[in-house]
């Protein structure tokens, strides 16, 4: 009895300070620098914006998939590290798990991508090219693009992590803005190496605006310049075996940033799914954190001492 | 011996990474404004509000690379300086909106309108000869 109280004890206090912690945690990130505006709300298309040279931006985004029209319910969260290389050029790399409903939790790969802006003015149409490497498994759901045709999963987690995927993918990426709105177009072409499955293609679409164009003199967490909205609109085209719109999935979906503190965003997405071969709902969630000058931060530690 | 590539590639990418900056700012004369951008001027009153809320973009955006005085660290300009006082707003707006990535200067055209041109109103309060940042003119 007494070492039943005494666990009971320990649990509750374990539970109060981790509670404490988060807390704490929360309100370090309310209360840290102020805030900058003006990220992106896109989850799947990109603009033209590129990381700031030597700055490193690490995400914790998750896709959560409603179950439905044959797609599982299932938790996918993603780890993106984006770092500036040069104002015209952003490396980024990503690791991916997933947990579907009364199935398993697997690691389902890493992604090495890097974008390159190729003109060196803004221009109407800002085009930046996209290339990337996906070493991962058919048990991805991260849904970062949609491309190709969606086919119901009926395979276990077991399964789909024995499937490797290598796969090459290409984007064209246009934006531009007009009257204070972000609008980016990107195409997408992708190949998987590991199967005889043609050449995949997909498209995404976004718009976005900031809530407020001036910026306010004071410090502030929820005025209006600090929080960005927009809408996407992503899907498959078939592949070069059968392109079009046939057995594909489509998503629409609003997306709304915060720029909770100087180097801090959070974004929110709902999408909905347009086609009966769409998931009814995919729910996206990031929190990104800036790491401004990184480059330098590292420099100087390896730096001889005067 | 896939895995191990994938860790060379990554591996070496992050050391390229790393090798690629620039060292040290030169100015770029090769970097000019077209002359109807140049001859654009800042349609914002320079009044404490807007000049304000410049200040406070610069804080964030512009101040990591130029110092918060504005006076230029290793790998860019001094905005205190004539050479960069005397070009109009029309000119600095473009610089600010356009950048020049070549050079290590992102694009903040992302930035709505009325943010850069609030950037240029704070450069302006910047001279040595401006009342401080945030009076009304």
């Amino acid at each position: 009895m007494i070492m039943k109280m005494k666990f009971t004890f320990i649990f509750n206090t374990r539970r109060r300070s981790l509670a404490a912690r988060l807390g704490g945690l929360l309100l370090a990130l309310l209360l840290a620098a102020p805030a900058r505006g003006q990220e992106s709300p896109y989850f799947v298309t990109y603009d033209d914006h590129m990381e700031e040279p030597g700055n490193l931006e690490i995400s914790v985004l998750n896709t959560t998939g409603v179950r439905g029209n044959g797609q599982p319910a299932y938790f996918a969260p993603y780890t993106e590290i984006e770092y500036g290389v040069k104002a015209w050029w952003t490396a980024e790399l990503y690791l991916e798990g997933q947990k579907t409903l009364n199935d398993g939790t697997i690691f389902t790969g890493w992604r090495l991508e890097n974008r390159w802006r190729p003109l060196a003015r803004q221009h109407r149409i800002n085009p930046v090219l996209y290339f990337e490497y996906e070493n991962i498994n058919e048990g991805s759901r991260i849904k970062k693009e949609v491309v190709g045709h969606a086919e119901p999963a009926t395979e276990s987690n077991a399964e789909l992590r024995r499937a490797h995927a290598h796969e090459l993918e290409a984007k064209l990426i246009l934006s531009s803005q007009v009257k204070g709105w972000n609008v980016s177009e990107n195409f997408i072409v992708e190949k998987n190496l590991s199967a005889d499955e043609g050449v995949e293609f997909g498209y995404a679409l976004g718009v976005s605006r900031p809530l407020a164009s001036l910026a306010s003199a004071r410090n502030c967490r929820l005025c209006r310049e600090n929080f960005v909205a927009g809408l996407e609109l992503y899907g498959g085209l078939g592949d070069s075996r059968n392109f079009g719109l046939k057995q594909t999935a489509h998503y629409l979906a609003p997306a709304i940033s915060w720029q909770v503190s100087d180097s801090t965003t959070l974004r929110f997405s709902t999408g909905f799914g347009l086609t009966s071969n769409s998931a009814p709902v995919l729910i996206r969630f990031g929190y990104s954190y800036e790491v401004r000058g990184f480059r330098d931060k590292v420099a100087s530690l390896f730096r001889r001492k005067q | 011996m896939r895995g191990l590539a994938a860790i060379l590639l990554l591996g070496g990418g992050i050391l390229a990474a790393f090798g690629a900056q620039n060292a040290d700012y030169r100015p770029d004369d090769g970097w000019q404004a077209p002359r109807e951008a140049a001859a654009r001027s800042n349609p914002l009153p320079a009044k404490a509000e807007v000049v304000g809320g410049g200040r406070k973009l610069f804080v964030r955006h512009c101040a990591e690379c130029h110092g918060g005085d504005g006076q230029g660290r290793k790998r860019a300009a001094d905005l205190v300086l004539p050479a960069v006082q005397e070009q109009s707003d029309g000119v600095l707006f473009w610089k600010i909106s356009n950048g020049n990535p070549r050079r290590g200067m992102p694009s903040w055209g992302r930035l709505p309108e009325p943010q850069r041109w609030q950037l240029v109103l704070y450069l302006r309060a910047l001279r040595p000869d401006s009342a401080s940042a945030g009076t009304s003119k």
